[in-house]
C-alpha cells in the first residue's frame, strides 16, 4: 500500500521508534523528527543499563529499533528538530519542520501524525526536603542508572557507599508536587537494588516506600531483591534528609511500629516520578491537541489511548500517560495500526472513483 | 542537568524556561514550600487585598509602613515584599523576656540607642495572652483580636510602629489578623468590645518581629562592631512561633541558608562575621512548645538537651546557640541543668540575636547584657570574643555594691523623648 | 510493664505514652549543693530510631526454624490467624518478625517476654503467603533472645 504523503511520527524513543518501524514494514513512508540529538528516547539518554522485569540489557530492546530506522530507505530523520505547525486534516496535514541547530525551516505534506514525545525524570530539586542538587550523593534512578551501566558505583569522593536508601515516590503522590503514580519507579528501583548489591555485595540498602506498585510479572523482583538478595523495606515517607558534611541523615517513620527513625545513609537514591517533559507541552502546543488536568496529552477515550483528541492524530508512550519501555512499544505498533486504518478508509474512495 | 541536548526551540515562551531553569527552580521551590505550610499563598494574598478593600470601604484603618519609618524592603517566603521599619519603634515587650532573659530586651534598646533610633518603651502595652491560648487552649479567637487591636491601637496612637518582640505574640498576631480579616463576625464582635475602652479597629499594614528589623539593620550593627567575632561558630535556632504560624509572612532571602530557611539571626551573625554551623535537628522546636513547659516539665528539659543542646554541641562544635524567642532562650539555657548533674557533658551558652549583636558591639556583659541570669557557661565564648569579662565582673560588683551603698543610681537606657506628636484619637 | 515500673515518673501528666525505659528518676542527685533528687532530676531519653542493627536477625537465619525470617513482607496474615493474638493484643508475630529484623531495641526489650506466649499451634506457617513459617520464627526469636539472656 503506498500513499502520496508520508506520516510524521514525533518523538524518536520506544513508541515512536516502534511505530516507524512498524509502518515502515509495511511500506509506508515516514518522517521522524526528534528533538535531541540521538535515537532511543529516554532508556538511551539516561543510560538505562537494563529493563524490567527480566533485567535484559536495554541494548536488546532498543539497538534493533534504531538500527531499523536509520537503514531503512523508508523513514526519514530529522534530528534536533521539532514540529513547530500543523495544518490541514486527517490525509492531508502541512507541517512545519525547524532545525534547533541552523533554524532551517522545512514544509512539508503528510498523511497522518503520531505523537510520542514521552516523559521527562522529575526534577527533584522543586521538592526541597530531599536537598537534592544541593546534597552530595543524593543522586535520581535515572543517574542511578548510567553509574550502574558504568559499573562503577560511588560517592562523591570515590569511595563506594556501604549503606544505600532508595526513597520511593519522589515527585510522585504528592499534592505539593506531581499527585500521579509514576507506575514504574517501584520496579525500577528494586531492579537497580539487586544490581546495585551484585556489583557491592557487603552493601546494605534500604527500600523506604509506601507501597510496592510492581505490577503484573514485575512482582518477581520484589520477592527476589527480599529473598535472594537480603534488601530491607521500610514502610514510610522521608521528611527530610540532611547532609551532616560526611553522611545523610534520613528522617521518617517506621510506620509499622509507628517509630520515628532518623538513620545515616552513604547514599540516597531518590526513586524519581515521570511528568510530561518540554516536548509534550510544545506539542500540544503547535497541534493543538487536548491536555488533562496533569499535563498529560488527553486522548479522545480515556480508556483507549492511541486517539487523540483529532482526527488523523494518534498518541503513543508516555506522552498520554507514566509508563513502563514495554508498554510504550505496544502502544507505538497500536498507533501504526492505527494509522494504516486510517490510510486505508482514505484510499478507498479514490479506488471507487 | 537536562539540557545538554535539548535544542533552542521558536517558541519564546518555552525558551526562557530553559534557559532560566534556576530561576523556575527558586520560584518553584518557594511556592512548593509554601504549599507544604498551612496555609496557602493565595490564601494569604487574599487575606492582604481584603484587608486594602475593607480600608477603602472605610470599615478599618490600616497602619501604613510610610516612609516616616524609613522602611526596608525585604522578601517573605511568600515570595511578597515586605516593608520593615527601622525608626520610630513601638516596643512590644514580650512577657517572658523580661522575667528570664532581661538582657535580651535591654540589650535591643541599648543596640537602637546606640544607632541613635527613636523609639517608644510605652508602659501602656498588655501581655498579647496568646501563651495562655497556645499552651493550654483557654481564651477565644474575639478575646486575641481584641487584645492585639487593642495593642495595635496604643501604638498608632502614638504614632510609632509596632515592633513585637516575642515569637509567640507576632505569631498570634498573624494568625488573629488573618481572622479579623477574613471573618466579618468577628470584626462586629471585636469592635464593641474596643469601643467599651473608646479604641478602634486599627490593623497594621505589616506585622514585623524584632529579629526581622535586626535583619535588615544588620550591616549598620556590623559597622560598629567592636570586636573580632570571626572565630565564633554559631548554631542558629529559629523559633516556631515565628516562622512556622502564618509561614507566608516571614523573611527569607535567596542569599542566605539557600532561601530554604528563615534569614534574620542567621543573617546578623554572619553580618558579624562569625561562622554558622548547621545541624541536623534545625526544625525541631526547642522542647517549649507543646504545652510542655507548663506541664511536662521533663519532657520539655529532655526535649532540650537530647534532641537541640547535645546533637549541636556533638556535631557543630558551635559556641554559642542563638535565636530570637523568650521561650526558646529560656528553654535552651535552663534545660541544661539536670543533664549536666546527670553528668553529661555537653554545654553550650544560648543567647538572643540581640544580646549577641550588643556584645559584639561592646555592651556591657552584665548592666546591658546581664548574662549572670544565664546558666550555661558563656566564659568561654566571651573569651573567643575578646572579651575580658573578669574585668567587667569586677565593673559589675562595684556597680552593685554602689546601689546598695546608696552611692549611685541604676542606669536605664532611656528613649529619647518623643519627636512625633501623638496622633489624635478619630 | 509490671507494676513496680508504672510507679517510675508516675507524676507525668502524659506518662501513658512514655516506655518505661525511657525514664530516668534518680534516687539522688545534687548540682552544687542544689537537690535535685527524684521529680525535679527526671529525663526522659528519645524514642527516635537510630540504627538499623541487624546482628540479632542474620542469628535467627541460621536457625534451622528461623532460615525463612528474611522472606517476609509484613502483611499481617500470621497475625490475623493467630488464636494468641486474638486474646492478647501485645502478642504479634508480624510485629516481632519486624522489630527483631530491623533491630529495634527499645521495643525488643519491651516484648521480649511475649514472644513465648506463642503456643505453636501453626495456623500462621499455614497461612503465610511468603512461606515464611511464623510459628518457627517466633521459636527462633525465642531461642536467639534467651542466648543473649535477653
Amino acid at each position: 500500500m503506498r500513499t502520496e504523503n508520508p506520516v510524521l511520527i514525533i518523538g524518536g524513543g520506544p513508541a515512536g521508534l516502534r511505530a516507524a518501524v512498524d509502518l515502515s514494514e509495511m511500506g509506508i513512508e515516514v518522517i521522524l523528527v526528534e528533538k535531541r540529538n540521538e535515537l532511543g528516547g529516554a532508556p538511551v539518554r539516561w543510560k538505562y543499563k537494563t529493563l524490567a522485569p527480566m533485567m535484559r540489557p536495554t541494548e536488546e530492546v532498543m539497538n534493533p529499533l534504531i538500527e531499523h530506522v536509520e537503514k531503512s530507505e523508508l523513514v526519514k530523520v530529522y534530528k534536533n528538530s521539532i514540529v513547530e505547525e500543523a495544518k490541514g486534516n486527517a490525509g492531508n496535514f502541512v507541517i512545519r519542520i525547524k532545525n534547533g541547530l541552523d533554524n532551517r525551516v522545512e514544509s512539508l505534506n503528510v498523511s497522518a501524525i503520531i505523537v510520542a514525545t514521552g516523559f521527562e525524570h522529575f526534577d527533584a530539586r522543586i521538592d526541597p526536603r530531599y536537598g537534592y542538587g544541593k546534597n552530595p550523593n543524593v543522586i535520581g534512578i535515572h543517574e542511578l542508572e548510567a553509574m550502574l551501566k558504568s559499573g562503577r558505583v560511588v560517592k562523591h569522593d570515590g569511595q563506594p557507599p556501604e549503606r544505600i536508601a532508595f526513597i520511593f515516590c519522589v515527585g510522585s503522590r504528592d499534592r505539593a508536587t506531581n499527585p500521579w503514580c509514576c507506575t514504574v519507579c517501584c520496579g525500577v528501583s528494586i531492579k537497580q537494588a539487586i544490581e546495585l548489591k551484585e556489583i557491592l555485595p557487603d552493601s546494605q540498602i534500604y527500600m523506604i516506600y509506601m507501597d510496592v506498585r510492581t505490577f503484573g510479572l514485575w512482582e518477581k523482583l520484589y520477592w527476589k531483591s527480599m529473598e535472594e538478595y537480603g534488601i530491607n523495606y521500610i514502610r514510610g515517607r522521608v521528611s527530610e534528609i540532611y547532609y551532616t558534611g560526611e553522611k545523610l541523615l534520613v528522617k521518617g517513620e517506621d510506620t509499622l511500629v509507628r517509630g520515628p527513625f532518623e538513620v545515616l545513609f552513604d547514599m540516597v537514591v531518590l526513586a524519581v516520578g515521570m511528568e510530561p517533559g518540554q516536548g509534550t507541552k510544545q506539542v500540544a502546543k503547535a497541534l493543538d491537541l487536548a491536555i488533562n488536568e496533569f499535563g498529560f496529552l488527553e486522548p479522545k477515550h480515556p480508556n483507549i489511548h492511541h486517539d487523540s483528541s483529532k482526527e488523523g492524530i494518534f498518541l503513543a508512550g508516555a506522552c498520554v500517560a507514566p509508563m513502563s519501555v514495554e508498554e510504550a512499544i505496544a502502544e507505538g505498533s497500536a498507533a501504526a495500526m492505527q494509522v494504516v486504518k486510517l490510510l486505508h478508509r482514505l484510499a478507498k474512495p479514490i479506488e471507487a472513483r | 542537568m537536562s539540557d545538554m541536548n535539548t535544542v533552542k526551540i521558536s517558541d519564546k515562551e518555552e525558551l526562557e524556561i530553559k534557559t532560566e531553569q534556576a530561576k523556575l527552580f527558586e520560584r518553584s521551590m518557594f511556592a512548593a514550600k509554601s504549599h507544604l505550610s498551612y496555609g496557602t499563598v493565595e490564601e494569604y494574598l487574599k487575606m492582604l487585598r481584603k484587608m486594602r478593600e475593607l480600608e477603602k470601604q472605610g470599615e478599618i484603618e490600616v497602619f501604613h509602613v510610610t516612609d516616616e519609618f524609613e522602611p526596608v524592603t525585604v522578601k517573605t517566603l511568600s515570595g511578597r515584599e515586605k516593608k520593615i521599619p527601622t525608626i520610630e519603634l513601638w516596643q512590644h515587650k514580650s512577657c517572658g523576656q523580661c522575667g528570664h532573659i532581661p538582657g535580651y530586651v535591654t540589650a535591643l534598646y541599648w543596640i537602637m540607642s546606640n544607632l541613635g533610633i527613636p523609639y517608644v518603651d510605652d508602659t501602656n502595652q498588655t501581655s498579647c495572652t496568646a501563651w495562655n491560648y497556645y499552651g493550654s487552649g483557654t481564651s477565644n479567637p474575639v478575646a486575641l483580636t481584641a487584645v492585639f487591636l487593642r495593642n495595635m491601637h496604643v501604638a498608632w496612637e502614638k504614632n510609632a510602629y509596632p515592633l513585637i518582640h516575642c515569637g509567640t505574640s507576632y505569631g498570634d498576631y498573624k494568625e488573629v489578623r488573618f481572622l479579623l480579616v477574613m471573618n466579618r463576625d468577628i470584626r462586629e464582635k471585636v469592635r464593641a468590645i474596643l469601643k467599651k475602652i473608646d479604641r478602634d479597629v486599627v490593623v497594621p499594614e505589616e506585622l514585623v518581629h524584632y529579629s526581622e528589623w535586626l535583619h535588615v539593620m544588620r550591616d549598620k550593627i556590623a559597622e560598629r562592631r567592636k570586636y573580632d567575632v570571626s572565630g565564633v561558630t554559631v548554631a542558629v535556632h529559629a523559633a516556631c512561633h515565628t516562622y512556622k504560624l502564618m509561614p507566608e509572612d516571614y523573611t527569607y532571602s535567596e542569599d542566605i541558608l539557600d532561601g530554604i530557611r528563615p534569614a534574620p539571626t542567621t543573617s546578623v551573625a554572619l553580618a558579624l562575621g562569625a561562622k554558622v554551623a548547621d545541624y541536623r535537628n534545625w526544625y525541631d522546636c526547642c522542647g517549649f512548645g507543646f504545652r510542655h513547659i507548663l506541664t511536662e516539665r521533663e519532657i520539655s528539659r529532655s526535649f532540650a538537651y537530647f534532641r537541640k543542646v547535645q546533637p549541636i554541641v556533638k556535631e557543630t562544635k558551635a559556641d554559642v546557640i542563638i535565636t530570637h524567642d523568650t521561650g526558646c532562650v529560656t528553654t535552651l539555657d535552663k534545660s541544661q541543668v539536670v543533664p549536666l548533674a546527670h553528668g553529661y557533658k555537653e554545654t553550650i551558652p544560648v543567647l538572643s540575636d540581640s544580646q549577641f549583636a550588643a556584645l559584639a558591639m561592646g555592651a556591657h556583659p552584665f548592666i546591658v547584657c546581664q548574662l549572670h541570669w544565664h546558666i550555661a557557661d558563656w566564659r568561654n565564648l566571651l573569651n573567643k570574643m575578646g572579651i575580658d569579662w573578669e574585668r567587667y565582673k569586677q565593673d559589675y560588683k562595684r556597680y552593685i555594691e554602689e546601689i546598695k551603698k546608696g552611692l549611685r543610681k541604676p542606669d536605664f537606657i532611656k528613649p529619647p523623648s518623643r519627636r512625633l506628636p501623638p496622633r489624635k484619637n478619630s | 510493664m509490671s507494676k513496680k515500673s508504672k510507679k517510675k515518673g508516675a507524676f507525668i501528666i502524659e506518662r501513658e505514652y512514655i516506655d518505661d525505659q525511657r525514664i530516668i528518676e534518680p534516687e539522688h542527685l545534687k548540682l552544687e549543693e542544689v537537690d535535685m533528687s527524684g521529680r525535679w532530676g527526671v529525663l526522659v531519653l528519645p524514642r527516635t530510631i537510630e540504627e538499623f542493627n541487624h546482628s540479632l536477625y542474620e542469628e535467627i537465619k541460621n536457625h534451622p526454624r528461623g532460615r525463612n525470617i528474611h522472606k517476609c513482607w509484613q502483611c499481617g496474615n500470621c497475625t490475623a490467624a493467630c488464636p494468641v493474638a486474638e486474646e492478647n493484643p501485645l502478642f504479634n508475630p508480624r510485629y516481632f518478625i519486624h522489630i527483631v529484623k530491623m533491630g529495634y531495641k527499645l521495643e525488643l526489650e519491651k516484648f521480649k517476654d511475649y514472644i513465648y506466649l506463642c503456643g505453636s499451634c501453626g495456623r500462621c506457617s499455614e497461612v503465610c503467603p511468603k512461606g515464611v513459617d511464623p510459628s518457627g520464627v517466633m521459636e527462633a526469636i525465642g531461642t536467639v533472645l534467651r542466648r543473649y539472656k535477653l
